[in-house]
């Protein structure tokens, strides 16, 4: 899949990055090169995946050592990081800040700059290419979650990104949306990283990284390592009872 | 910043729901609008300045023609009824609500409960009796008569205040932003 | 998220939302200034006349939205048949009416987005105080949005109450429901910031 995308020459460049809370590593050490087109972040609820994506899109700066989107500090160069880096959450209720479809896609796009009339054109015509025209005037509310979910994809492609990060993006949908999610995403010409405790999602992708722990347990081919990954899970689940407290 | 304006308006959203959601009865089988337990704890959680705009969002947007004030009511004919004196009252009772958690250093259980009473009631009360007398074209005095019954329920709200502000702090220490 | 505005089009609601503001901040003044039952009695048929010929169900709507000050009228009623001076208790209960009437016309004529409009063009001065228009727009569309979200969220706190109570849901349910308040900020000011800041 080659796509003429002149801002993922570059890539992500993490270098020694670490992240504190309240002085607790939850991430360390981590020296990554990100150029892939599908790049799948896989581990355990508490690895530090999500706050590997807050490092990446810049939400939060790191502790320790650098990261690099395009050559650009994330967490000081926001402007810059509108056109290069999208963010998915899991809940769409967590990131729709408008009550209407229109006005939550021309947000965005105000954000970069332009014009209310401009923004308005640009929401018609993002709808309309992906059939969806009849949004327009549409209340948040009147969407099922399923929509919600592509109204936030909506919201983020009007950006135009060379990179997507998706937070556990399939977590509590059905069936049919998920495979419609994956649809959309397989579609999609940007870079996709996408981060989640589910191997099956990352079946096809270019490279997988395995967090554990907050530190890489394994880079490489998706193969492999998600076998790897399916069996150490498995392991854990009838070993014990999780009764360990670990605060 | 971002924190500030989302903190803001989610409590002015939450004044909102407080006077909507009608299965609250707050006192063993009184049904009591829990609306003014809202502007109380935008207060003591949120602190003088914030809890202040929080409350005045939720006044502009009624004033805007929402109907988010309990019993649905909305629009501006609110501000030339008698209640109009409370409404107007909510942000600055906001306010010294939290200036008064704010600024003492006792207990957030105690300040809130505190700020609660003379903010939420006593303030409140100062604006909404005042009201009351100018649109009703009487004394100050016989307008108070007329909310006496609702002050005990009031009373026990700001103890509410207080119970729930101490446990949003102990849950939500960052997020208590009365006392950083 | 509904709102007050009539879905009954009248002539008014083209009337810009400035001048009817502007309109009825006058029209009030005269109105508690006045003094004379007569020309009271006047105006108040005239308004009663704009109802009812912007339509019949918006003229109802109206008259709903006038229910919730029949306390009051009961006690004026009550208090100036009490001391006899009925003519005084009649023109201050009638102002209340009259005045209540006036501002609702303009709520229910104008649209939201349009007195939106007309609070950021008069707060646009407050910008050097640091009031951004944008986040007075994002403030406001943030309460809208999360009303009915919050208010969904109470409702299933209520419903989790009621699975494991046989009492009541009584005032301890505020405690949650201000907390999802509490993390929907946070999370709401992240996805913010995260699509560029305001």
């Amino acid at each position: 899949m080659s796509t003429p995308l002149s801002q993922s020459i570059d890539g992500i460049a993490l270098q020694g990055a670490g992240f504190d809370i309240v002085g607790k590593p939850i991430l360390s050490n981590l020296t990554l090169t990100l150029t892939e087109q599908r790049i799948g972040i896989i581990g355990r609820n508490g690895s530090g995946k999500s706050s590997f994506l807050r490092l990446v899109a810049g939400l939060v700066a790191p502790s320790h050592g650098t990261v690099l989107v395009d050559g650009l500090k994330p967490a000081t160069d926001r402007k810059a990081m509108l056109s290069r880096i999208g963010i998915l959450f899991q809940n769409p209720d967590h990131q729709i800040i408008f009550p209407t479809v229109t006005e939550e896609l021309a947000f965005g796009l105000r954000q970069k700059g332009m014009d209310k009339a401009e923004a308005a054109q640009a929401v018609v015509a993002l709808l309309a290419q992906h059939g969806r025209s009849h949004w327009a005037a549409q209340a948040v509310t009147a969407l099922s979650q399923g929509q919600r979910h592509f109204l936030c994809l909506l919201a983020v492609l009007a950006m135009e990104p060379g990179t997507i990060l998706l937070d556990e993006p399939f977590a509590g949908l059905d069936l049919p949306t998920q495979n419609r999610l994956t649809r959309a995403l397989a579609a999609l010409p940007q870079r996709l990283i996408l981060i989640t405790h589910d191997p099956k999602a990352i079946a096809g992708y270019d490279r997988v990284i395995w967090l554990e722990d907050g530190r890489v347990r394994a880079d490489g081919a998706a193969g492999p390592i998600i076998a790897d990954f399916t069996a150490e899970m498995a392991r854990l689940g009838e070993a014990d009872a999780d009764t360990d407290l670990t605060f | 910043m971002e924190k500030n304006v989302t903190y803001i308006a989610l409590f002015a959203a939450l004044i909102a729901v407080l006077g909507l959601v009608p299965q609250i009865s707050l006192a063993s089988g009184v049904p009591i609008t829990a609306q003014s337990l809202g502007v109380m704890l935008c207060g003591t959680v949120l602190g003088a300045k914030r809890g202040f705009l929080a409350a005045l969002l939720f006044v502009g947007l009624v004033a805007l023609g929402l109907p988010l004030l309990s019993g649905g009511r909305g629009g501006l004919g609110v501000f030339a009824s008698p209640t109009v004196g409370f409404v107007i009252g909510f942000p600055i009772a906001a306010f010294v609500a939290g200036f008064i958690v704010e600024k003492t250093r006792a207990a957030i259980g105690v300040a809130a409960f505190g700020g609660a009473l003379i903010g939420g009631v006593l303030v409140l009360y100062l604006f909404g009796i005042t009201g009351m007398a100018l649109i009703l074209g009487k004394s100050w005095v016989a307008a108070s008569l007329l909310v006496t019954a609702y002050i005990p329920g009031d009373l026990i709200k700001a103890g509410m205040a207080g119970f729930i502000t101490q446990g949003l702090a102990k849950l939500r220490p960052d997020a208590v932003l009365s006392r950083p | 998220m509904l709102t007050l505005t009539s879905p009954f089009e009248t002539p008014l609601h083209r009337v810009a939302a400035g001048r009817k503001l502007l309109g009825l901040a006058v029209l009030s003044i005269g109105l508690f200034a006045l003094q004379d039952p007569w020309t009271f009695f006047l105006v108040g048929g005239l308004v009663a006349t704009v109802y009812l010929a912007c339509g019949l169900g918006f003229a109802r709507f109206g008259a709903a939205m006038l229910r919730p000050l029949w306390p009051f009228l009961v006690i004026l009623g009550l208090w100036h048949g009490w001391t006899g001076a009925w003519a005084v208790g009649l023109m201050i209960g009638g102002k209340m009416l009259v005045a209540v009437a006036l501002a609702n016309l303009v709520t229910m004529t104008t649209r939201l987005e349009d007195m939106i409009d007309v609070v950021e063009r008069a707060a646009s001065p407050l910008a050097r105080f640091g009031l951004q228009p944008k986040m007075l727009a994002v403030a406001i569309a943030l309460v809208i949005r999360f009303t009915p979200v919050l208010m969904d969220k109470a409702g299933q706190l209520g419903q989790a109450w009621r699975a494991r109570s046989a009492r009541r849901v009584n005032w301890r349910i505020v405690l949650p429901i201000s907390l999802m308040a509490l993390d929907d900020a946070e999370r709401v000011a992240e996805a913010i910031r995260a699509r560029g800041g305001i």
